[in-house]
């Protein structure tokens, strides 16, 4: 929860960020790629109270699992309890692992990247600031610094790396034969448009063939956000505690 | 009195009822007077006096024990007397008039409780933390924080300051462990020790065998409402009755029970005690604010009615022939909304031969629908409970616009069947098609509230309808009509000012000790009349010097004019449709399955 994934989509599909209104269960968006229409789950949390992650992600070509890189526990999260929802992707689904808010903790995200992309207000940067620092526990790995007026980064990309391996290794696939973790795990900004456009574009790229080659199948192609329940939010959930 | 009494039976022949409950028509001229004063005093004291203040108000702990000191000290008379005396004028600071107070028909079991809570904290010395609650806000306050909802959240408010105090209308909600769920100004969490006040006084009452039902102190009103493992707390300076305030409290709880049903809070919290609901409610939190927003600012909350936009009878007709004609299985609600208004509602046969739709569901779902509109260009799936249809099952919501990019037609498809995106999706298509074909999304455009002016009555400026007479084999929504607030309603202060004086009228009509039929109330800037009758509630606004022999032929205009336009004003006949020849599982049906399911869920959290 709370990690970005609706503003994500809001930044690729309205070229926009702002303070998003809350998810009201799962958005299904349908974005036009050349011909083809690609269609897009943004979930909302709670899908395992509802028993409805499953359903967003059945026969998924894609799914993008998105942390937040302020907060180690959105990264731990997203393996504790998303990763089973899964399941039900398609077989040879692919899997994007997202570290989002980058502008929080990298100075070269914070340069909007999209021509027509400008930041939102400083109000909500401070905002989501406040809410990292003070939400989230200390991990274990990464120590959190009190230094300076960024929030530190929780998460590295060695951690987003190592926890693709354990994806593919879940899903039961060959390293060597699966797309690489260097091409598969970015890290982005929602508020500043860093990296998006080429998150979806890479992802939609390499769908594509795999969606050609079952088009007898009439199958359509679905690309999941998936997120972690943590994020800036995490002290509304804290693992284990119930 | 007698005098406008025997006026009424001229105009409402049939209104025989009335002939035999003359002591409960009351005419209220006295408290004309009384809210004509304080009306007055409004004028000159736009700013809130001077306000006590105390130095070491460095913790919210003391707030509530100060909210609730003043009544140790009042008499139960004394602050019905200032109640009285301060008029309807939301958080207009009034000093204590010197009028006598009208009538003691507000009066109730409140002051019991008041002062039982009063007993019970002097028991417990909490009074010494009492600073005295004395900020009131002021309409100008309370604008200046709407202007810039998207730059300034609520969330992040500082507790301790003032402006935070000054808030018309606080609500709590707890666990009963004492855990804060929701705080709709500032965070939760910086509330916690305020709530545990709050808890603590909950469960002083608990153990004496009595629930606390409210408190009143100097100018505000906390009311509290327990609701299984939920205890629900308002402060409020809105001059609004204990009633109504439980009430908005009441739909608060309902909204919560809508995204995680009664069974499963049950449920949770027996499986642990301290709980912390917001792991589950996470990101709710303006679907909350969105609610409390709209009890504020929309009538239909405090008529339990919903408002529909006026349409010709035919094309009402007609696009309930559309929905009729796009279902799939376990698809129970097709229902259309403009501009935040009903165009109409289609339901599945024997799901309504079950149980019929409750306003307060209906309300539930459109402010939901209002949440969502950052999703205006995606096709949202989710899973919401009507608590007032079933308290404990899910149905799976379908909402999505059918014109973008203005998003004001909104589709609203409920299913029983948490696996029928797609097939309900399909639905919407079809739909869209039809309604492309019969190019009604250009003549809904063109619906709209009406004028008052439409009626043609003279000194008549507003007015609230709400009929009783409909046949009950229709299993009807309760509606009401009314047109739109216009000048010198314009404002956003004068819209909360006409709605508290008609929130006033409200409280009167519907007082449990008191409750009467018929109000004429003379006030400085409008006159208002309120009538309830077998048939219908009816509450008008006229200009300040309209005579009551005015008020009632235009009373009698307005009621023919409704009458004749009702096909319009109204959805007459709600259509029904049939998924399936026999039906596998209506949402009652399912209930079994539906629990198994977020078992699931449940555990899985754990
Ligand atoms: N600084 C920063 N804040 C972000 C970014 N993306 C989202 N947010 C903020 O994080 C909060 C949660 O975003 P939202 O998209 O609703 O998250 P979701 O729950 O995963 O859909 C909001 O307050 C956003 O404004 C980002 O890239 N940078
Ligand atoms: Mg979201």
């Amino acid at each position: 929860m709370n990690v970005g994934k609706t503003s994500l989509l809001h930044r690729y599909m309205d070229r926009t960020f702002k303070d998003t209104i809350s998810t009201v269960g799962g958005a299904f968006f349908l974005k036009q790629w050349g011909p083809y229409h690609i269609s897009i789950w943004d979930t909302a949390g709670r899908e395992q109270f509802h028993g409805l992650g499953s359903m967003y992600c059945r026969g998924a070509a894609a799914v993008i699992l998105t942390y937040d890189v302020t907060s180690w526990q959105s990264l731990a999260e997203l393996e504790e309890r998303f990763l089973s929802l899964t399941d039900t992707a398609h077989h040879d689904c692919i899997y994007a692992i997202v570290g989002n808010k980058a502008d929080l903790t990298d100075t070269n995200a914070q340069l909007a990247q999209d021509s027509d992309g400008h930041s939102g207000d400083s109000d909500s940067l401070e905002r989501t600031d406040e809410q990292v620092l003070s939400a989230c526990p200390t991990p274990p790995a990464s120590p959190v610094s009190l230094s300076g007026l960024m929030p530190h980064k929780q998460v590295t990309h060695e951690d987003a790396v190592a926890l693709y391996g354990r994806i593919l290794r879940y899903k039961g696939l060959e390293e060597t034969s699966s797309l690489p973790a260097e091409k598969m795990c970015f890290e982005t900004s929602a508020k500043t448009g860093y990296n998006v456009d080429t998150l979806f574009e890479t992802l939609f790229d390499l769908v594509l063939p795999s969606i050609l080659r079952k088009r007898n199948e009439n199958q359509g192609c679905t690309v999941n956000l998936e997120d972690s329940r943590g994020g800036g939010g995490s002290k509304r959930s804290r693992s284990g505690c119930c | 009195m007698l005098s406008l009494h025997r006026d009424w039976d001229d105009i409402m022949e049939k209104e025989d009822h009335q002939q035999g409950e003359e002591q409960e028509v009351k005419i209220c001229d006295s408290s004309s007077e009384t809210l004509a004063t304080s009306l007055s005093l409004l004028g000159n004291h736009m700013f809130p006096d001077s306000v006590q203040r105390n130095d070491s108000s460095d913790s919210q702990l003391s707030d509530l024990a100060a909210a609730v000191e003043p009544c140790l000290k009042s008499e139960p008379s004394d602050h019905v007397t200032r109640r009285e005396n301060e008029g309807p004028e939301n958080g207009v600071p009034t000093q204590p008039a010197d009028t006598e107070p009208e009538d003691a028909d507000v009066e109730n079991e409140q002051s019991d409780s008041g002062d039982f809570v009063a007993e019970m904290l002097a028991k417990a010395k909490l009074e010494e933390q009492g600073i005295g609650l004395k900020g009131r806000s002021s309409p100008l306050l309370e604008a200046g924080n709407d202007e810039s909802p998207a730059l300034m959240s609520h969330r992040d408010e500082d507790v301790t300051a003032e402006s935070w105090r000054q808030h018309r209308k606080h609500v709590f909600v707890l666990s009963e462990a004492g855990k804060p769920i929701y705080s709709r100004y500032g965070s939760e969490e910086a509330l916690s020790s305020t709530m545990g006040v709050m808890m603590a006084l909950v469960s002083f009452v608990q153990s004496g065998d009595n629930v606390i039902r409210s408190v009143y102190s100097d100018g505000h009103t906390v009311v509290f409402l327990q609701k299984g493992p939920l205890v629900l707390v308002c402060v409020s300076s809105s001059r609004q009755s204990e009633q109504q305030l439980r009430g908005e409290l009441l739909y608060v709880y309902y909204q919560i029970i809508s995204m995680l049903t009664q069974a499963s809070i049950s449920r949770i919290f027996e499986h642990k005690k301290n709980y912390d609901l917001r792991r589950l409610l996470a990101g709710s939190e303006k679907i909350l604010d969105g609610l409390l927003n709209l009890v504020d600012s929309d009538p239909s909350f405090l008529l339990a009615a919903v408002h529909c936009l006026p349409l010709t009878c035919s094309l009402r007709d007609s696009l309930s022939q559309i929905l009729q004609k796009a279902i799939t299985p376990n698809l129970v609600f097709s229902i259309l909304i403009a501009k935040n208004q009903l165009l109409t509602i289609v339901q599945e046969k024997t799901v309504i031969e079950d149980t019929r739709l409750e306003p307060a569901d209906v309300h539930l779902l459109l402010n939901l629908i209002g949440a969502s509109s950052a999703f205006q260009a995606g096709e949202i799936w989710t899973p919401i409970c009507l608590p007032l249809f079933n308290p404990d099952c899910y149905f799976y919501a379908y909402i999505s616009y059918l014109d973008p990019p203005d998003c004001t037609v909104c589709l609203l498809l409920l299913s029983t069947d948490k696996e029928a995106f797609y097939a309900v999706a399909e639905c919407k298509r079809k739909i869209e098609e039809a309604m492309v074909t019969q190019k009604s999304l250009s003549l809904i455009a063109k619906a709209q509230s009406y004028s008052v002016s439409q009626v043609g009555v003279s000194d008549l400026r507003h007015f609230m309808y709400k009929p009783f007479d409909v046949p009950d084999h229709y299993r009807q929504l309760s509606q009401f009509t009314s047109p739109e607030m216009e000048a010198p309603y314009s404002s956003e202060e004068e819209k909360m000012r006409l709605l508290d004086l008609y929130r006033y009228m409200h409280s009167r009509i519907h007082s449990t000790s008191r409750p009467l039929k018929l109000i004429y109330h003379v006030a400085e800037r409008e006159t208002l009349l309120a009538w309830v009758t077998s048939k219908f509630e009816l509450y008008t606004c006229f200009s300040p010097l309209v005579t009551k022999a005015c008020a009632i032929t235009a009373i009698t205009k307005l009621l023919r004019w409704i009458k004749k336009e009702e096909d319009r004003l109204f959805i007459r006949y709600p259509a029904k449709y049939s998924t399936t020849p026999n039906p596998s599982k209506s949402s009652r049906g399912a209930k079994s399955d539906q629990q198994d399911s977020t078992d699931n869920g449940f555990l899985s959290l754990l």
